[in-house]
């Protein structure tokens, strides 16, 4: 009888999705169909504010001025939106995109905005009590953002240190992703047996949950069981000389919990990148090979000549996607490092915000933060893609 | 300038028998057509030649030497490929001389070289392009112009004019004559286009099946074709083939079948071939049928037909003839002004008939 219930409850949800989505339509068709007449702003500013105010106080539990005025002022804009600029043409194209636009302004534009509301404020744990009673907070102006450039987010640490520990994560994990990637993808791509399991095999760190994986690799580069430190041990057992270079079993989570992130992530990023380089080699006319074959080129010179500038194409999207998740790479970091208590010596970027916002509740001051962030990864992403079309203009 | 040639080469892939014994001997300075219909192995002898796949059996000669295990680039061959791989990252210059950076030749070598190229083919304004700035036609010549600069011994055309429209492609044909012309070099071509066969090549050589079926100057195969596929193959409209049954009467050789009866006379046919009872396909070119014109001293008696349908070409018209339940095909001059269902009388020139034994295919007239 369980499954029923459970049937019945995401009947009942699917039911208020499409019950949602009918009134937008509803909403959106309704300003199409009365935009020229006279009692168009009239109506829309009376009825709309007012049927929203009483399902959206009903739901918050309180009606307030303020809200209502929210709500006017965006009808307003609605309204002469479809007044001055649709003037209901294109009808169903915007019905078809209402949905999708209003969900996107939902997750995305609301929290951001709600983001930037916040680093011009201050709300932290002293305050967090008055916002909650009066719906306020003090506005801080660019201080919050100013603290992100002079006080540590973390117990000691500063933010260029922060910057520079990043920077040095992300091109080291980006350099082995594409290097790691393009070698397998140059194995993978000669006619060999058992490509189809090589392939499979090769995908599995990037197919399977990113916290399993993590987690499992974590536990390999435990001191006493992880097989890292076990093989260290065999390896030194078989070829005592290697004592000498200085090779030992280490903590790897205590001592290098840096190093060890990076290893664990060069593991879970290889497989995008060859995935990504594989199917640009693979478009890769093998006629180019051949008149190269005929002009004289050895193996190297081809690769340098024809199979690098070739691949270009299709590596600059994912060094540039790959760039930004390296940069943005919290799972890794904080499923290595960041529980119970972990080091701080680990701490990129966005590990340390969600600390400062989590651990020490530095709400406004991790908001700024955030969008500090958000800013470099901006500004990084437009140039790169700048430049990469450039580059194929050029062509 | 070099001579080239195949000494019994078998190609497999895995089980499947690709070229099947090809001797084939090319001459210094000569323009050899090799011409066949789709998958008959002319881009696979051509691409063993160059070094780009494996000789499974048989030897091939570059200027008497053995390059059965020589690397592409050691053979001095230069090849323009169907979809001209030009590299798309560099421009026309850097396409055109990247064999001769390569070899880290001389920068003054490199640029007269490039530049006379350029000059032959009319590339001088494009050098600064890249490959995908230019027309079909234009990358056609620079595919040329990068083979040219290395100055190979034998040149290889695989398809050169397959991805050109029609009219381009005919100017490209002048051009290349014009172009063998000018570099006296050996060039093998392969095609299937047989149009580009006959009006360029110094001799041809036809393959079918991955075996090669003649080898001979263009009116050679033209003329003479030694076997059936030949002679369907060669010729634009196609022959017309009548098969039949020889008799003897009188002394003379007599070809029928259902629809009609036709003495063979000796010219054509030997006496020692004319076998009683013998099985043959008869060739006539739809040149060869002769439509409403009296016939000369060398041309068969007259033959009743019925004109099916009519095709003007501008000069030239095709008329489909029927001759009792046999379907003809005759070219004749512009204007042909009869309707189709109409009644014509026919005649065939003995002097471009061939006749074939069936069962061999092979060549048994004169």
């Amino acid at each position: 009888m369980d499954i029923l219930k459970s049937i019945y409850e995401v009947s009942w949800f699917i039911l208020l999705i499409a019950a949602g989505v009918a009134a937008l339509e509803g909403y959106f068709y309704s300003h199409f169909k009365f935009y020229a007449r006279p009692w168009f702003f009239p109506a829309a500013l009376s009825v709309f504010p007012a049927l929203a105010l009483a399902v959206f106080g009903t739901l918050l539990g309180g009606y307030s001025f303020k809200l209502w005025l929210y709500f006017l002022l965006a009808e307003a804009a609605i309204a002469a939106f479809f007044r001055f600029a649709v003037k209901g043409r294109h009808t169903v194209p915007y019905l078809l995109l209402a949905p999708a636009f209003v969900g996107l302004a939902l997750l995305l534009v609301y929290p951001f905005v709600f983001e930037v509301y916040l680093s011009f404020h201050d709300l932290k744990l002293t305050t967090i009590m008055m916002w909650k009673n009066t719906g306020t907070l003090p506005f801080v102006g660019i201080s919050q953002y100013i603290k992100v450039f002079t006080t540590s987010p973390l117990s000691e640490i500063t933010f260029w240190a922060l910057l520079g520990r990043t920077l040095v994560w992300t091109f080291s994990n980006v350099f082995f992703h594409v290097l790691g990637g393009f070698l397998l993808a140059l194995m993978l791509n000669n006619h060999i047996r058992f490509k189809g399991v090589y392939r499979t095999l090769l995908v599995i760190p990037w197919a399977m949950p990113q916290v399993v994986a993590v987690l499992a690799m974590r536990g390999e580069f435990h001191s006493q069981n992880g097989f890292v430190n076990i093989i260290i041990a065999k390896l030194l057992a078989v070829f005592p000389f290697l004592a000498h270079l200085g090779v030992a079993p280490v903590q790897w989570l205590s001592d290098y919990p840096l190093l060890t992130c990076t290893l664990i992530n060069i593991w879970l990023g290889i497989p995008f990148m060859m995935v990504v380089i594989l199917g640009g080699l693979q478009s890769i006319s093998s006629s180019y090979y051949d008149a190269a074959d005929i002009d004289g080129a050895s193996y190297s010179q081809k690769l340098r000549f024809i199979t690098l500038p070739l691949v270009r194409p299709v590596m600059m999207p994912a060094v540039t996607l790959g760039t930004v998740w390296t940069f943005n790479n919290i799972n890794v970091i904080y499923l290595v490092t960041g529980q119970s208590g972990g080091t701080e010596q680990a701490d990129i970027l966005v590990s340390a915000l969600y600390k400062a916002a989590f651990t020490y509740n530095r709400y406004s001051y991790s908001a700024a933060f955030a969008i500090v962030v958000f800013a470099m990864l901006f500004f990084f992403s437009v140039f790169y893609l700048k430049s990469f079309d450039a580059a194929k203009d050029e062509r | 300038m070099a001579t080239v040639q195949f000494k019994g080469i078998v190609k497999k892939f895995g089980d499947n028998l690709v070229l099947n014994g090809v001797d084939v001997d090319i001459k210094d300075h000569e323009f050899v057509v090799i011409v066949g219909p789709s998958g008959c192995g002319k881009t696979t002898l051509l691409r063993m030649l160059a070094g780009l796949e494996e000789v499974t059996d048989g030897e091939i000669f570059i200027d008497n030497l053995l390059v059965n295990e020589l690397h592409p680039s050691k053979r001095e061959i230069a090849m323009v490929f169907q979809d001209y791989a030009l590299y798309p990252h560099m421009t026309v210059e850097e396409n055109m001389n990247f064999a001769l950076r390569l070899r880290k030749m001389a920068k003054t070598e490199i640029l007269s070289r490039v530049t006379e190229a350029a000059n032959i083919l009319q590339l001088g304004k494009f050098l600064k392009r890249m490959p995908k700035q230019l027309s079909g036609g234009q990358r056609q010549r620079v595919a040329i112009g990068r083979a040219i600069v290395r100055k190979p011994k034998v040149f290889l055309f695989d398809e050169p004019l397959s991805n050109l429209d029609a009219k381009l492609r005919e100017e490209m044909r002048v051009e290349i004559a014009k172009l063998y012309q000018r570099l006296n070099a050996t060039i093998i071509y392969v095609t299937h286009d047989q149009v580009e066969a006959m009006t360029l090549a110094g001799r041809i050589v036809i393959m079918n099946h991955g075996i090669v079926q003649q080898v001979g100057s263009p009116i050679e195969v033209y003329r003479k074709p030694v076997n059936l596929f030949v002679a369907g193959f060669i010729g634009s409209p196609t022959m017309n083939f009548l098969s039949g049954r020889l008799s003897i009467a009188d002394g003379v050789a007599v070809f029928s079948n259902e629809s009609l009866t036709l003495p063979i006379p000796a010219f054509v046919l030997p006496q020692k071939e004319a076998a009683d009872g013998r099985e043959v396909v008869l060739g006539i070119r739809p040149d060869d049928v002769m439509v409403e014109r009296p016939g000369g001293e060398k041309c068969s008696g007259k033959i009743d037909g019925v004109l099916e349908v009519c095709e003007l070409l501008g000069h030239r018209e095709n008329l489909y003839l029927k001759v009792g339940g046999q379907r003809l095909l005759a070219t004749v001059e512009a204007f042909f002004n009869r309707s189709p269902g109409s009644a014509v009388s026919l005649c065939f020139n003995y002097q471009n008939m061939h006749v074939f034994d069936k069962t061999t295919e092979r060549r048994i007239s004169e």
